[in-house]
């Protein structure tokens, strides 16, 4: 399967490219009162409301700020990631569309299935789905349903 | 990119390298290859998907690609122009500043000169030795002169001669100097090799000598600029003023005095300086440095065989016929046969000193502006943060954003399209190898321009680099040459007739006799704040100024090193410096003082009678000639940029920036820059008070006779 791979500081992190609808610069977040401080705001992707998380607060760590390298990658809902043609990979991502903002995005890699391994149990993460290793580097592939239902995990990182 | 009309290097420009062209070549081919694959997804989207919107998608992704290709065709034409204009810039403002430094040189020489000659002229051995041979003449023609009056005639001229060399041995900057009588006979002189021959000869029809006749009082001088005269071989720079009866600044006029200047020795060192060498000390090929007078003729050259002295130069007319003072003019033009960059600018005098109209002209080849340096050493800072510096113009930094753009936008363009090929399933992973090799084709593209973006900004961080190790050789060899002069003042002064008969005689009568002489000494000279005699005891029996006069004569200096250096001294050419330090003297002032030794009999060898303190005027001088050398561009200060002196345990003696670089800091600088030889210069960057600064310096190797202190002069500018 194909993965879209990008930086949150210095860690090379990757999400499988049918959950993804589109992947764009850093848009004008429109605030929303009240929202929990992990989300940047909301944006309009022709016609649709999107809310975007900053993915650097929901691990707690720096807030992303945008920049010229900050991107957003949006995330298909439910019903759009089932209409994908010849999808043999059972995936979810959230019923609406949200968007995780990140530092700057990297190549699309190619991973074979036999290449996943299993997160080391010293650094497992309610976030983190599997590792692949690529030359020296290790890339950590991310279950997006988990970040994208933060409300279903209020306390997330516990 | 509307600058894309006005491309002045464009691609087939000749002085663009090869390695340049053959890059513009690769870029430009590998961005028209994207043309034919965005065609090949367009038609491929019409077979992989009937749904006319998902084929809409992938056209306008294809379109958005050609958009960005298209961009960075134009961006690379503007670009490459815009890095040869960067490198050109900046070598222009460096060669500009270097012909600036080479008159600035001359000229703050030739003030010092104006102030020797009218000095000189008041010499009680030289007025008396005029007055004798009028004397005798007038006797001679009354056919009553004595055996008597010869023998004290010969005396005369013999002490004279004796003080014209005193003089020569002093200021060793003069090739001789001269003494006529009111018919322009000449009747002593200092150089001993040319006496023969120069003694009786007549001068009364050179200008030099009508002028110096002319003058009103004894503040009034003339200068012959560099023309023939009888008295020397080779072409003359001639200063000269009026002798005048009792050496009385309003007596009348008794005869003349020329000193000749070594102008052609002094001008070699600085035309041959700043001049780049190979490793045989040669300069190299196409190099020329020389001044033309104000007609436009050559005067002096660092090359003789090719820009002779005497010609009019083969320049182009505007840079031969600069009128305005401080008037400089850059351009390029044919020289010597070679396709070059000429650069000239025209004397502003140096404070109230007009100057003689001179201009300083540099000649380089053309290509060696945009030569890359061999070192290519980086100093520890990455390409991107040098990118971002203060050392690029805005211009290229807005090329480097824009190319960083189109390079995020193709790669945007790549995985949006990915993620649409993905969609389509099966179907669409033919798309795949299309959106992959418009990836790879961006980023080999946007990567090329990075690298020589980052070669263009190593290549401006090269030059500045070298403009402030310039700079800071201008600095410290300016205070070099004003310090020789004080060495040369101190000397001479040393033997003046009015201090070791006052040390002598030690009668109050004589002690004011020398407070008189000392006042008439710092009047003609602006840059002592004192001078004062000491005994050899160390009580201080004179000064220049009345009104420092009842504190200094309660005061004992013999524990000052000025003085203690002063009382060892037992030749006339030595002499003794205090380096900078606060002085109980000035009242804790910050102050430099110099010492020689008054000798019995004024004699160029004997008994140490006592002390001559002269207290270099230190902060009012030193503060011009830093400020003088501090970066610029078109004229400005570059803010932030500063100059500052270190003694030999690195501390700040004299600064431009009191608040980042303070007076008696030991500021951390980069090894290579602090442990200099004597002569030797050095570049690189460091960090203080959380800014990054490049720095250039330079050691002294003193000037001529005179040693330095081994002091540094450093010259920064902040990049951040």
């Amino acid at each position: 399967m194909l993965y879209s791979t990008f930086y949150l500081g210095d860690t090379q992190m990757a999400v499988p490219i049918p959950c993804i609808l589109e992947i764009g610069r850093s848009f004008k977040f429109h605030p929303v009162r009240g929202a929990p401080e992990v989300i940047d705001g909301i944006i309009n992707l022709r016609g649709k409301v999107v809310t975007i998380v900053n993915l650097g607060l929901a691990f707690e760590e720096i807030k992303i700020e945008p920049s010229d390298e900050s991107r957003i990658l949006i995330f298909k809902n439910n019903s759009e990631l089932n209409e994908v043609a010849d999808s043999d990979t059972v995936m979810e991502t959230a019923p609406d569309n949200i968007g995780i903002h990140v530092d700057r995005i990297s190549d699309v890699i190619r991973v074979e299935s036999e290449e996943l391994q299993a997160v080391p149990s010293n650094m497992v993460h309610p976030f983190y789905k599997n590792v692949v290793r690529r030359g020296d580097s290790f890339i950590i592939i991310l279950e997006p349903s988990k970040i994208l239902n933060l409300h279903e995990t209020p306390d997330h990182l516990s | 990119m509307s600058e894309a009309k006005n491309i002045k290097f464009n691609i087939y420009n000749p002085i663009i390298t090869y390695e340049h062209r053959a890059a513009y070549d690769m870029i430009v081919s590998h961005l028209q290859e994207i043309f034919p694959i965005c065609n090949q997804g367009k038609c491929k989207a019409l077979e992989v998907s009937d749904d006319p919107q998902k084929q809409k998608q992938i056209n306008d992704l294809m379109e958005k690609v050609e958009f960005f290709s298209n961009s960075l065709i134009t961006i690379t034409k503007v670009f490459f122009d815009q890095l040869y204009r960067a490198k050109q810039t900046s070598s222009q403002s460096i060669s500009q500043s270097t012909a600036m430094i080479k008159i600035d040189m001359i000229e703050r020489n030739l003030l010092e000169r104006t102030c020797d000659v009218r000095w000189w002229a008041l010499e009680k051995a030289f007025w008396q030795c005029i007055t004798l041979s009028n004397n005798s003449k007038s006797n001679g023609k009354a056919k009553s002169s004595t055996n008597s009056n010869n023998k004290a005639l010969k005396e005369a001229v013999e002490l004279a001669c004796t003080r014209l060399e005193d003089i020569r041995n002093s200021y060793t900057l003069y090739r001789d100097l001269v003494i006529a009588d009111t018919n322009g006979v000449i009747i002593a002189n200092s150089n001993s090799d040319r006496r023969s021959k120069v003694i009786g000869m007549n001068v009364a029809d050179e200008e030099w000598f009508k002028k110096a006749l002319e003058t009103k009082d004894g503040t009034e001088y003339f200068v012959q600029d560099v023309s023939d005269s009888k008295l020397e071989d080779m072409d003359a720079l001639i200063y000269c003023t009026a002798l005048r009866s009792n050496g009385d600044e309003q007596g009348d006029v008794i005869g003349a005095m020329g000193v000749l200047f070594d102008f052609q020795g002094e001008s070699q060192i600085i035309l041959n300086d700043y001049l780049p060498k190979d490793q045989n000390d040669q300069t190299l090929e196409g190099w020329f440095s020389f001044f033309t007078n104000k007609e436009g003729k050559v005067i002096c050259s660092s090359d003789e065989t090719f820009i002779s002295s005497g010609e009019i130069t083969d320049l182009p007319r505007n840079h031969r016929n600069l009128t305005k003072a401080g008037e400089a003019i850059v351009s390029t033009g044919s020289v010597c046969g070679n396709r070059s960059l000429i650069v000239s600018h025209k004397s502003k005098g140096f404070d109230e000193y007009k100057g003689l109209e001179w201009t300083s002209h540099l000649v380089l080849p053309e290509s060696a502006m945009f030569e890359r340096s061999d070192t290519n050493e980086n100093f520890g800072i990455s390409p991107q943060e040098l990118m971002n510096s203060k050392l690029i113009p805005e211009k290229n930094q807005q090329t480097y954003r824009e190319i960083q753009r189109n390079k995020g936008d193709i790669q945007l363009i790549s995985i949006n399209g990915i993620i649409l090929a993905t969609d389509l399933g099966k179907a669409g992973t033919s798309f795949i190898p299309i959106f992959d090799q418009i990836t790879t084709t961006g980023n080999s593209t946007t990567g090329k321009m990075e690298e020589l973006l980052s070669e263009m900004s190593s290549d401006m961080l090269e030059q500045n680099l070298k403009a402030l190790e310039n700079f800071s050789k201008q600095a410290v060899d300016l205070i070099d040459r004003n310090l020789f002069e004080r060495a040369a003042d101190v000397r001479w002064w040393s033997t003046d007739h009015a201090f070791w008969e006052a040390l002598q005689e030690g009668s109050e009568e004589n002690f004011e006799q020398a407070a008189k002489r000392l006042g008439i000494i710092n009047a003609s000279y602006t840059m002592y704040r004192d001078l004062v005699i000491a005994d050899s005891n160390g009580r201080i029996v004179a000064n220049s100024k009345s009104e420092n006069r009842d504190k200094l004569k309660r005061m004992n200096v013999s524990e000052q090193s000025w003085f203690r250096q002063g009382m060892q001294i037992s030749r006339s050419v030595q002499f003794g410096v205090q380096d900078v330090c606060d002085s109980e003297l000035e009242n804790e002032e910050t102050s430099l003082i110099y010492c020689g030794g008054v000798l019995e009999e004024g004699q160029r060898e004997g008994k140490v009678l006592g002390v001559l303190g002269i207290f270099f005027d230190w902060e009012n001088l030193v503060f011009p000639i830093l400020e003088g050398c501090l970066p610029r561009i078109k004229g400005e200060v570059v803010e932030g940029g500063a100059a500052f002196y270190v003694n030999d345990e690195h501390k700040v003696i004299a600064t431009t920036d009191s608040e980042n670089f303070k007076i008696g800091q030991v500021v951390k600088l980069p090894s290579e820059n602090l442990n200099l030889d004597a002569g030797e210069s050095a570049s690189g960057i460091f960090t203080a008070n959380e800014k990054k600064y490049i720095i250039g310096s330079s050691k002294t190797q003193g000037y001529r006779e005179y040693q330095g202190l081994g002091w540094t002069a450093h010259v920064v500018r902040p990049i951040d």
